[in-house]
C-alpha cells in the first residue's frame, strides 16, 4: 500500500516561453506521518533517443509531511538549452516528476511538452540553429501519464523488487500520443493500464 | 433457480476470501489477495443482476478497489447502515470505509477511464490490536458495535459510535478464532474457533454464555474460515466446521439451553461457510386461498471445503438444493441480498458465484414488520426499537437525578449528530483552522509565494507542504471540495464520462459539482487537438519517449549538474541573506531554538525581562549559526556539520560545572509596563547625576497617572514590579524592593552574583542569580519562600540553559530550560518538582479529546498552560494522526492527566487543577475505571463523621473538595454504569449538606 497518494499536479504557467521556470502544483495525500522527507523531481527528457540528454532540473525534498492531504508547488528552472540536442530542440519531449521515498522512486508522472515557434514565419521555416527565445513550451497537461511503484515504506529498501512494478509495457507499443489521430480522442483501451492505487 | 458466474468479478485470479452485498443491494465488496498487497474491491451489482446491463459499456462494473491493506484481507463487512465498509486481513488491522460523498467520481490521478474508481472509498479509521490476522469481522445489529476474531485467539469488540474506542477484548479461546456472529437480538455474539469450541458471550456484560465443544471434538484438520451464523428469529445458531459419526457437519445450536442435537450433513469435506437468508419465510400461499396457518421457517445456505454449496430450509429435512463442482477450490464467504433471493459465493479459486432463487423456491419473505411480531413474541422486544446502546438499554435507571444526567446527554447527542446545519458547523472551523480561514483558491494563488522553503544543512531546497486537509475524519468538507475543482477529471471530460452512466459526455461537469468560474484556476486550458500533431517521422522518437514514463530513473548525469548549480544559488543566497537583517533568519530556520525564542517574545507574562534573558541567548545563537555560514561561502560543499559543533562549544557560556546564567547588560535608561490592572509603568534612567563622586540612578514609576521616583545609588540593571510591589536590581548586585507607592519595603538585598532575571507577582518577588541560584521572598511576611536554591538539580546536561522563568500569582518560581522541561520549586517539599516537559511522550499520545468541557474555554492563562503552551496543543494533533492500540493509549491518557494534575497542584494554580479534575474525571467515566473513580470521589469527600484524628483538608488549593464532588457528579452520572456510585455520592453529600 503506498503511503503517499498523488492526488493532482495542476501544470501552472502554461504554455509559456521556453525560458519560463516549470511550476507544478502538486496536491498529494498521506495516509500516516512520514518519518522522512519526500523527495522530488524534475527530469527534462532532453532528447527522446538517449537518457544520456536527460537533465534534472532540480529536486526539492518536501517534509515534515504528516497524515492527511497537502500541496505545494515545484518550482524549477528551465533545461540548460546547452544540453539540449539542436535537432532535439523544436517539437515533442517529455517533462518527467519523480518522487521518492527514502530513495525508492514510487511514482513517476510524466507529460508530453511541445516546444514550438509562436511566429507563423518561423514555424514555417524553423531556423538550423533553435532560437530558444522564440520557443514555446506547451506541456499537455491534460494527459498526465503516472506509473506507480511498489516500494517499501518501512525502513531499509532492501525488499524492493522491479518485477513488482505494475507494468503497462505490453502496451507500448500501441501506444501514440493522443494527438497523432488528429481530431479524435484515442481510443480509450489503447492507453495503458497502469498500475493503480485506490484513494 | 438461475446461475451465474460473472467472471469479470476477479482479483486477477487471485483468491477471494471473502464477499458481502451491500444492504442496498446495488453493489457488493470483495476481499482477497491483490498483487503486492490485500485488496478489497466493490463492485456493480447491477451488471450481476441484468445481462443487458453487463453489456452495456457505459454502465461501470468496478465502482472501486483499494489496495490499502497490507496483507491479504479476509473478511469485508458492510455495516447494517449501509455507510460503513469493515474489512480485516493478514495484516492485523481492520480498516473502516466511508464513502466520500462529496469527491464524485474521479479517475485516479493520471489513469485511464477504465479502471478508474467510480466511487471513492476512504478509510476513516484503521483499528489495531490484533496481533495476528484478522480472520473475520462482523456489526451489530444496529451497528453499535464492530466486532473482530483474529489468530491472536481474541475477539475484539469495538465502539462503532466512537471508532477507534475498544469496548473489550473477549478472551477465552485456545485457538485460532476464525468465525462471528451476532445474535439478531444483539443479547449475545458466537465464535468460533480452532480450538474445537464455539463460544456464546453475553453483551450485557462481555462473559462466557457457554462453550461448545462437543459436536468438533472431533474435528481434524484446519479449514481457513468457520464462518458461522445465526438465524434471523435468533432460535438457530448453526456453526461451520462440525463432525458427527466422523462425518463433516454444520451443527445447529438451539438457543434455548444450547441444546446440539441437529446438524446439517451431507458435505464430504469441512464446512468453512454457513449463512442464514436474513428473511424469515412462510409457506408460499397457492391460488390466492385463505392463508393456512404455517410455521414460519428459515433459509440457509452452507459452503464446504468440498467445493459445494448447499441451500437448506428449516422445515425441509433435505436440503433444497446442491451444487457441487461450482469452484476449483475451498468455498470462502456466501452473502445474501436484503430480498432473500440472491446469493453471492466467492472461492479460493478467485472465482466469485451468483444464485437467483423465485418466491416459489424459497416462499414468501416475512416482511419487517411480522419478523418484528416474531421478535416480540419469542423476545418480548422488537428490533426495530433502536437503542443507543443496547447493552444498557435493558438497564433500570434507579435514580433520578441519574435519568436527567442521562437525558441532557442524549439530548446533547442528538444535538450533536443532528445533520444538516449543526454538522456543517462543526466541520467548517475544523477546515478554517487548517487554512486560516482562506479559501483554498486564495491560498492556491499564493502557494509559491506562500509556501515555507528552507535549505537543509547540505544545501538542498525542502518545501514544507501545506496541509489542506487531515485526514482525522475522512470526512472532507462538501466546501472544500464543491469550490475548487483539484479533480484530475475536470481537465479531461472525455476521459471521465464513461464510467458515469449511458448520459452523454457533455453536461457531466455539472454533475461532478464543478463549477465553470473556476476554469481560470486551471492553468492549463484545453489542449487543442493539433497540438502535438506531427509529422510520421516523429513516432518512432515518439515510442521511445513514452517508455521514458514508466522506466525508474537511473543514476541520472543531470544530478550532478543540480548539485553544483545548488551550490553556485546558495552561495547567490548567503550574499543576499548575509546582508538581511537576522529576524528573517528566525522565520526561516526551522532550528527549535529559535522556536523557542519566538515563543518567548509571545510571552505576555514575562514580556521584558524574558527579552532581556533572551537577548543575551540570542547572541550566542547569532554566533552559532553566522559562523558555519561564513565557511560554507569559502568552501561550499564543505561540511557544514564538523564546523558547527566546536562553534557551538565555543559560544557555550560556561561548562556545567560552574553554571553561568546570562545577565542583561546595563542600559542608560529603559521603562517597562509591570501591571496593567492597574497600569504601571516603571521608568530608569541610569546615571542621572554625580553627587559627590558617585553615581545616582532615578527610578521613576507611574500608578494609574500617579507618579512617584526614587533615586538609587547604582546603575540599575533591571526592574520589575507587579500591583502590589516593585523590585530593582542594581549594578552593584543589591536588590531594592518596594511598595506600589513607593515606600521602600526591604532594606537592600546583597545577592551573591549579579541578577539574572527578576519577577514580581503579587507579593513575591524572584531572584535568579547569575550564579543559577533562585530566591523568592514573601514581601508581605517578610519571609523567605525559597532560600538561594542552585539550580544544579536540573540543569544538568551540557546544553542547557535557563530559556524562560516566571513567577506565577502565588509566588511558585518556575525555571524553563532549553531542553524542554519546565520544573518549579515546591517549598514545601524543598524540591524542584517537574511540571512540564516538551519531549514527553504522553503528551504525543495522550487522547483526551473526548473529555474535554464542551463550553468551558481551556485554561490558557495559568501558569501550567504557559509553560506547556502549544506543545499540549500539538500532542492533541499528534494523538489524533496516530493510531497507538487503545489499551496504550489509555494508559499513556491517565498517566498524562494524573500528571497534569499533579503539576498544577504543585503550582498551585487552582483554576488548572479544576479544569485537569474535571477532564480527568470525565476520562475516568468514559473510560469506565470505577477504581480510581471512587478513590478520588472518597478523597474529595472526605470522612462523613467529624473525628480529631483525621488529616483531611477541606480545601485544596483555596477550592472546597466537596463542591469540587458536586462538579463531578453530573459527569458520572453520564455513564449508567456508575449509577451505584453516583447515588452513593449523592446521597453522602446530600447527608453532609444537612448537617
Amino acid at each position: 500500500m503506498a503511503k503517499v497518494q498523488v492526488l493532482n499536479v495542476a501544470v501552472l504557467d502554461n504554455p509559456s516561453p521556453f525560458g519560463n521556470p516549470f511550476q507544478f502544483e502538486i496536491t498529494f495525500e498521506c495516509m500516516e506521518d512520514l518519518p522522512e522527507d519526500l523527495e522530488w523531481k524534475i527530469i527534462y527528457v532532453g532528447s527522446a533517443e538517449s537518457e544520456e540528454y536527460d537533465q534534472t532540473l532540480d529536486s526539492v525534498l518536501v517534509g515534515p509531511v504528516p497524515a492527511g492531504r497537502h500541496m505545494f508547488v515545484f518550482q524549477a528552472d528551465a533545461p540548460n538549452t546547452g544540453l539540449i540536442p539542436e535537432s532535439d530542440a523544436v517539437g515533442v519531449t517529455v517533462v518527467l516528476i519523480t518522487c521518492t521515498y527514502r530513495g525508492q522512486e514510487f511514482i513517476r508522472i510524466g507529460y508530453y511538452v511541445n516546444n514550438e515557434y509562436t511566429d507563423p514565419e518561423l514555424r514555417e521555416n524553423p531556423p538550423l540553429k533553435p532560437d530558444y527565445t522564440q520557443l514555446q513550451r506547451n506541456i499537455l497537461a491534460s494527459n498526465p501519464r503516472v506509473t506507480r511503484f511498489h516500494i517499501n515504506w518501512e525502513g531499509s529498501a532492501d525488499r524492493m523488487e522491479d518485477s513488482e512494478n505494475v507494468d503497462p509495457a505490453p502496451n507500448i507499443s500501441g501506444m501514440l500520443p493522443p494527438s497523432c489521430i488528429p481530431g479524435k480522442v484515442p481510443p480509450l483501451g489503447l492507453m495503458p493500464d497502469n498500475s493503480m492505487d485506490c484513494m | 433457480m438461475k446461475l451465474l458466474k460473472p467472471s469479470w468479478v476477479s482479483h486477477n485470479g487471485k483468491p477471494i476470501f471473502s464477499v458481502d452485498i451491500h444492504p442496498d443491494g446495488t453493489k457488493f465488496a470483495t476481499g482477497g489477495q491483490g498483487e503486492d498487497s490485500g485488496k478489497v474491491m466493490i463492485w456493480n451489482m447491477a451488471p450481476v443482476l441484468r445481462e443487458e446491463d453487463e453489456k452495456n459499456e457505459n454502465i461501470p462494473k468496478m465502482l472501486c478497489q483499494m489496495d490499502n491493506h497490507l496483507a491479504c484481507v479476509n473478511c469485508v463487512r458492510w455495516s447494517n447502515n449501509g455507510l460503513y465498509l469493515a474489512s480485516g486481513g493478514d495484516d492485523k488491522l481492520v480498516m473502516v470505509w466511508k464513502r466520500a460523498a462529496f469527491i464524485g467520481p474521479s479517475t485516479v490521478f493520471g489513469s485511464s477511464s477504465k479502471l478508474a474508481n467510480v466511487e471513492q472509498w476512504r478509510c476513516v479509521t484503521i483499528l489495531r490490536n490484533h496481533t495476528g490476522d484478522v480472520m473475520d469481522v462482523a456489526w451489530s445489529p444496529h451497528d453499535v458495535w464492530l466486532a473482530s476474531c483474529s489468530v491472536d485467539n481474541t475477539i475484539v469488540i469495538w465502539n462503532a459510535r466512537k471508532f477507534p474506542e475498544m469496548v473489550t477484548c473477549l478472551r477465552g479461546h485456545t485457538g485460532l478464532v476464525k468465525g462471528l456472529t451476532w445474535d439478531p437480538v444483539g443479547k449475545y455474539i458466537a465464535s468460533q474457533a480452532d480450538d474445537h469450541s464455539l463460544k456464546v458471550w453475553r453483551t450485557m456484560d462481555w462473559q462466557l454464555e457457554t462453550n461448545i465443544t462437543k459436536p468438533f471434538s472431533e474435528c481434524g484438520g484446519t479449514t481457513h474460515v468457520l464462518r458461522l451464523s445465526w438465524s434471523p428469529d435468533g432460535q438457530y445458531l448453526v456453526s461451520a466446521h462440525a463432525m458427527n459419526n466422523s462425518g463433516p457437519t454444520a451443527q445447529i445450536v438451539e438457543r434455548d439451553g444450547w441444546k446440539t442435537n441437529m446438524d446439517f450433513v451431507g458435505h464430504r469435506k469441512a464446512v468453512t461457510v454457513v449463512k442464514f437468508n436474513p428473511k424469515i419465510f412462510k409457506k408460499k400461499q397457492k391460488n390466492g386461498g385463505s392463508p393456512k396457518p404455517s410455521c414460519p421457517y428459515c433459509c440457509c445456505a452452507v459452503g464446504s471445503k468440498d467445493r459445494s454449496l448447499s441451500v437448506w430450509l428449516t422445515s425441509l429435512k433435505r436440503p433444497l438444493v446442491v451444487i457441487h463442482d461450482l469452484f476449483d477450490k475451498s468455498i470462502m464467504d456466501i452473502s445474501w441480498t436484503l430480498t432473500g433471493l440472491g446469493i453471492l459465493v466467492c472461492s479460493m479459486d478467485g472465482t466469485v458465484a451468483y444464485l437467483d432463487f423465485s418466491l416459489d423456491e424459497l416462499g414468501d419473505p416475512l416482511n419487517e414488520e411480522e419478523k418484528n411480531t416474531i421478535h416480540q413474541n419469542i423476545y418480548g422486544k422488537s428490533l426495530a426499537i433502536t437503542s443507543t446502546e443496547a447493552q444498557l438499554s435493558t438497564t433500570i435507571i434507579e435514580n433520578p437525578e441519574m435519568l436527567k444526567y442521562q437525558q441532557e446527554r442524549q439530548n446533547a447527542a442528538q444535538a450533536g449528530s443532528g445533520p444538516g446545519g449543526a454538522g456543517l458547523e462543526s466541520t467548517a472551523p475544523k477546515l478554517n483552522s487548517v487554512m486560516n480561514g482562506e479559501s483554498l483558491e486564495d491560498i492556491r494563488k499564493n502557494l509559491l509565494k506562500k509556501q515555507v522553503e528552507t535549505r537543509t544543512a547540505d544545501g538542498r531546497r525542502r518545501i514544507t507542504p501545506l496541509c489542506i486537509a487531515q485526514l482525522d475524519t475522512g470526512d472532507f468538507s462538501p466546501a472544500l471540495f464543491n469550490s475548487v475543482p483539484i479533480l484530475p477529471g475536470s481537465s479531461m471530460p472525455s476521459q471521465l464520462t464513461p464510467q458515469l452512466s449511458s448520459d452523454s459526455s457533455q453536461g457531466q461537469a455539472s454533475s461532478l459539482g464543478l463549477r465553470p468560474s473556476h476554469d481560470t484556476l486551471l492553468t492549463s486550458p484545453p489542449v487543442k487537438q493539433s497540438l502535438l500533431l506531427t509529422s510520421a517521422s516523429k513516432i518512432e522518437p515518439m515510442k521511445a519517449l513514452d517508455s521514458r514514463f514508466t522506466e525508474r530513473s537511473k543514476a541520472t548525469p543531470g544530478v550532478t549538474a543540480v548539485i553544483s548549480s545548488t551550490a553556485e544559488k546558495l552561495g547567490k543566497l548567503n550574499k543576499v541573506k548575509q546582508k538581511s537583517e537576522t529576524r528573517n533568519k528566525e522565520e526561516t530556520s526551522s532550528d527549535s531554538e529559535d522556536k523557542m525564542a519566538a515563543i518567548n517574545k509571545n510571552l505576555s507574562f514575562t514580556k521584558r525581562k524574558a527579552d532581556l534573558l533572551m537577548d543575551g541567548g540570542e547572541v550566542v545563537e547569532k554566533r552559532k549559526k553566522g559562523r558555519p555560514r561564513k565557511d560554507k561561502m569559502a568552501t561550499p560543499i564543505s561540511q557544514p556539520f564538523t564546523q558547527r559543533e566546536p562553534s557551538r562549544a565555543a559560544a557555550t557560556p560556561a561548562p556545567v560545572a560552574a553554571l553561568k546564567l546570562p545577565t542583561p547588560s546595563i542600559q542608560k535608561a529603559f521603562s517597562l509596563q509591570v501591571s496593567m490592572e492597574p497600569s504601571v509603568f516603571l521608568e530608569v534612567e541610569n546615571d542621572v547625576s554625580v553627587v559627590a563622586g558617585s553615581k545616582l540612578s532615578q527610578l521613576r514609576c507611574s500608578r494609574d497617572g500617579r507618579e512617584w521616583d526614587t533615586l538609587l545609588p547604582s546603575s540599575v540593571v533591571t526592574a520589575a514590579g507587579s500591583s502590589d510591589v516593585i523590585a530593582v536590581a542594581c549594578e552593584d548586585r543589591m536588590l531594592s524592593v518596594f511598595s506600589s507607592c513607593g515606600r521602600r519595603l526591604l532594606p537592600a538585598i546583597q545577592l551573591a552574583t549579579p541578577m539574572s532575571a527578576l519577577h514580581c507577582s503579587s507579593h513575591f518577588v524572584m531572584a535568579l542569580t547569575a550564579g543559577a541560584r533562585l530566591s523568592v521572598w514573601d514581601v508581605q511576611k517578610q519571609t523567605a519562600l525559597v532560600k538561594n536554591e542552585s539550580l544544579l538539580t536540573i540543569m544538568s546536561g551540557a546544553d542547557t540553559t535557563v530559556s524562560q522563568s516566571l513567577l506565577t500569582q502565588q509566588g511558585v518560581p518556575v525555571i524553563g530550560l532549553s531542553s524542554g522541561k519546565s520544573y518549579c520549586f515546591n517549598s514545601s517539599l524543598e524540591t524542584w518538582t517537574l511540571i512540564a516537559d516538551k519531549g514527553d511522550s504522553l503528551v504525543q499520545c495522550a487522547d483526551f479529546r473526548s473529555c474535554l468541557p464542551s463550553h468551558d474555554a481551556p485554561v490558557s492563562s495559568g501558569p501550567l498552560a504557559v509553560m506547556q503552551g502549544r506543545n499540549l496543543n500539538a500532542g492533541r494533533l499528534a494523538s489524533r494522526l496516530s493510531s497507538t492500540p487503545h489499551h496504550l493509549q489509555q494508559s499513556m491518557t491517565l498517566a498524562f492527566l494524573e500528571n497534569q494534575l499533579a503539576a498544577a497542584l504543585t503550582l498551585l494554580s487552582a483554576q488548572e487543577y479544576r479544569y485537569w479534575l474535571l477532564i480527568y474525571a470525565r476520562f475516568l467515566v468514559n473510560e469506565g475505571s470505577e477504581y480510581r473513580l471512587r478513590e478520588l470521589c472518597k478523597e474529595l469527600l472526605g470522612p462523613v463523621h467529624k473525628s480529631a484524628a483525621t488529616a483531611w483538608e477541606p480545601t485544596t488549593l483555596g477550592l472546597r473538595k466537596r463542591e469540587l464532588l458536586r462538579e463531578l457528579l453530573p459527569v458520572i452520572g453520564q455513564n449508567l454504569r456508575f449509577q451505584r456510585l453516583f447515588t452513593e455520592y449523592q446521597e453522602q453529600l446530600e447527608l453532609l449538606r444537612n448537617k
